[in-house]
């Protein structure tokens, strides 16, 4: 699908440029002259760009971007292009919410590779590979084109070397066929530089040549081409060493997502002198950069702030803010100490110039020097910060991929942990769970069979039996149901953990009345005073709660007999997040320092023939309401009664 | 004991249980037609066997833990065959778990007995299940 660029510009000249530029680079140019025009335009049909012109007949384009920014949605982005009077348009534009800013007059081919970038939507590319075609000849060109796309590869051309190292970086072509002989620098050249950078220096790369020479292949193969093939050849053999090429390069690791020394780059001038900048600007537009142009050091530092830069030109004697000042400014900050800095000096500022190296520049020219010599330094220092940031990247790369596979490692340990322990414990529940079922089975035959023959015993033989056997009769049979008892309450614990758990709204109230009125079934000659508060309901497993209200209800009965009449109190105090109930008695009461061993298996505090119990009961009791995500404590004096305390978690009990 | 007279099968490996269960009977007179095996192969012989008794008898009492073959795989084959699928059995077991319960009953029994350990209790619901089956209850003949 074609992408839509509006296109804002009084400019009739400017309008026609960038419509033939774009269209011929693939979109879908649609052209406005005014600020109305383009309202009307933005108002009829979606755009997937803006270029935006600042200074128009009916108003400012700024005005119209802080409009576009104010809308709901994914924001259009929007490109701002101006003449630069100031470099506090940019500033203004850029802050309120340019995603770029070109300066007027723009690069042709800077300003369509901008509008590609921003342009592209994640994963919308189509993977069809790209091979780039760098050659003079229209008759060439064209007939790799018709060959390739029929081998079905995206084509991409170029008639200089300059312009297809500037499309190599944008497009980032599979592979690149480029012809030895060309206008500007050569294919051999436009090779050694594919090498030197780093984003691109991986791409295969094949030379066409005209010439029968042996010495041109080795002077071909030197500079770094990965093939090389004749002309006269013809178009199969080129396919095929096309074909090997690619499938021998290989798939992209991933880490060479960077940018490339060739994609568009943005250099910040900063100069006093008005003629000097402008001359300056011009060259470097030439060359296909972006300029900023800022008059002062201060205007140079207000510039960074919303726009980074690839490059900064310096001016070392400036009024205000001197250059050495503006210098160790940008290098002090973090965030711009990796840009490179040039500074520009007079000839007889040697001093000032070493001054101004200690301040953190990167290197220094005279502003007598040629041109040359600027660019061939701006470049240098350009692939420099490349290859810095590759070679971060790579690092930070390589870090996280550790990071990842670290962290993979620790997961994939925990995990076959968490599963052998879940299967240790799945094992140990099995084992758990035939070791109480041969308990209930086993354990109560040999009980039975006591009971049943004492009681024989003392049915068929009765009359031989004197006094005192008889008694011991008696003894063997009360032994016999105590362990019985002791078998049933060690079940019932057990099998608490096997229990599932149906968490229904509890009605607190039904239970301890019915574990009351058992109660007064079971001790029908006790004088028993029950006080029952209003209990709410809470979320929990209803059979099991029951067994916890009965247990507390008949230990308080049991330890308050004496007592005439017993009284027991049950209450329920509501909390945020949790639910106290209480059951507290006037009975025998308990010495507080033992409170701790009253839940525990097995633990008693009084004497069996004091009263009869199997030490189990308040043990499942904190088992189930710790099971409930509870809590139960006991507060008790010897000789005053006791009161057991239960809080079960409020909330919602379907949850 | 005649084959034919048999009334009562009592299906019991532990031997205390058995005598204090067929103490229990006699007290009640319906001890009086009962055979007692050991295991459940036994059991599966004496009520499947070619020397079946005819009538079969009207009541089987099961134990559940058998050598041999256990009370579950007893149960199923009387319940599998014709002639037996209509005998009322009474699993009578010291295994209080629900899920032998719930196998019990889905292999076709009649009643479930957990045995009480003390032997009142025993000897009360050994008494009724017996009175019940062997006099109250009818089963098509």
């Amino acid at each position: 699908m074609k992408r839509r660029v509006l296109v804002v510009d009084d400019s009739l000249t400017v309008r026609s440029d960038l419509d033939e530029a774009l269209t011929g680079a693939g979109f879908d140019v649609t052209l406005a002259g005014t600020l109305a025009e383009a309202r009307h335009r933005l108002a009829t049909g979606k755009s997937d760009l803006v270029v935006l012109d600042v200074l128009l007949p009916d108003g400012d384009g700024v005005d119209l971007l802080r409009e576009l920014r104010s809308l709901p949605g994914t924001p259009v982005p929007v490109m701002l292009l101006s003449t630069e009077a100031e470099v506090k348009d940019r500033i203004r534009g850029l802050r309120t919410g340019a995603d770029d800013y070109a300066g007027k007059p723009y690069d042709r081919d800077w300003l369509i590779s901008r509008a590609r970038a921003l342009t592209r939507s994640p994963g919308r590319e189509a993977p069809a590979p790209v091979v780039l075609v760098i050659d003079d000849s229209p008759t060439v060109r064209e007939g790799l084109r018709a060959a390739l796309s029929e081998a079905g590869y995206e084509v991409a051309t170029a008639e200089t070397g300059e312009a297809g190292l500037r499309l190599a970086a944008d497009a980032r072509p599979a592979a690149i066929i480029v012809d030895s002989g060309l206008p500007g620098i050569d294919g051999a050249t436009v090779i050694r530089r594919l090498r030197q950078d780093t984003a691109l220096r991986r791409l295969p790369v094949m030379l066409l040549t005209a010439s029968e020479s042996r010495d041109f292949e080795v002077s071909a193969l030197d500079a770094g081409a990965d093939a090389y093939v004749r002309k006269e050849d013809g178009m199969p053999v080129v396919l095929a060493k096309l074909v090997a090429l690619m499938r021998a390069s290989g798939a992209p690791s991933g880490v060479e997502e960077t940018a490339s020394l060739g994609s568009p780059k943005r250099v910040l001038a900063v100069d006093d002198s008005e003629t000097y900048l402008q001359v300056l600007a011009g060259q470097l537009r030439n060359e296909g950069y972006d300029v900023a142009l800022a008059r002062s050091g201060a205007e140079a530092l207000q510039l960074l702030e919303v726009q980074p830069v690839d490059c900064v030109l310096l001016d070392l004697l400036m009024p205000g803010l001197s250059g050495t000042e503006a210098c160790r400014a940008i290098k002090m900050n973090p965030a711009w100490r990796d840009i490179p800095l040039i500074m520009l000096t007079a000839l007889d500022e040697r001093e000032a110039m070493i001054e101004g190296i200690n301040a953190g520049a990167d290197d220094y020219i005279t502003k007598s020097a040629d041109f040359e010599v600027l660019r061939a330094r701006l470049r240098a220092q350009i692939r420099r910060k490349q290859f810095e940031e590759e070679n971060r990247h790579i690092r930070e790369e390589l870090g996280r991929r550790e990071k990842e596979a670290t962290e993979e490692r620790a997961a994939r340990v925990l995990a076959e942990t968490k599963a052998s322990l879940m299967a240790e414990l799945e094992r140990k529940n099995q084992e758990l769970e035939s070791f109480s079922y041969s308990v209930s089975h086993d354990l109560r035959a040999p009980l039975r069979a006591i009971d049943g023959f004492c009681a024989a015993l003392q049915e068929d033989c009765a009359a031989s039996l004197d006094e005192t056997g008889r008694g011991y009769l008696a003894r063997v049979r009360n032994a016999a149901g105590r362990m019985g008892r002791l078998i049933d309450d060690l079940l019932s614990f057990s099998r608490i953990g096997r229990h599932g758990m149906t968490r229904v709204a509890v009605d607190m109230d039904g239970l301890f009345r019915g574990a009351i009125a058992e109660a007064r079934e079971q001790n029908p000659s006790r004088a028993l005073e029950f006080e029952v508060a209003t209990l709410p309901r809470i979320p929990g497993d209803a059979s099991l709660l029951t067994q916890v209200v009965q247990n507390l209800v008949s230990n308080a009965v049991k330890y308050s007999e004496g007592r005439n009449p017993a009284n027991i109190r049950v209450s329920a105090e509501e909390f945020q997040t949790e639910t106290v109930y209480s059951v507290r008695d006037n009975g025998v009461g308990f010495d507080p320092q033992y409170a701790h061993k009253l839940f525990g298996v097995f633990q008693r505090l009084h004497r069996a023939d004091e009263f009869q119990g199997t030490g189990v009961g308040l043990a499942l009791v904190r088992r189930i309401v710790e099971r409930h995500g509870g809590r139960v404590w006991a507060e008790g004096t010897p000789g005053a009664g006791a009161t057991f305390h239960f809080a079960l978690p409020s909330g919602d009990p379907l949850s | 004991m005649t084959q034919g007279a048999v009334e009562i099968l009592l299906v019991e490996d532990t031997p205390d249980d058995a005598d204090l269960t067929i103490r229990t009977l006699r007290k009640h007179r319906l001890a009086n037609a009962l055979h007692h095996v050991q295991d459940g192969e036994e059991a599966l012989r004496f009520l499947l066997g070619p020397e079946a008794p005819s009538p079969r008898p009207r009541l089987v009492i099961l134990d559940l833990k058998l050598p041999k073959v256990d009370g579950f795989e007893v149960l199923r084959a009387l319940r599998a065959d014709p002639r037996t699928k209509t005998i009322p059995v009474v699993v009578m077991t010291s295994s209080r778990e629900d899920r032998d319960l719930a196998k019990c009953y889905e292999l076709g029994t009649n009643s479930y007995v957990v045995k009480p350990i003390e032997f009142g209790e025993f000897a009360e619901a050994v008494a009724r299940l017996g009175l019940y089956w062997m006099l109250t209850n009818s089963v098509p003949r």
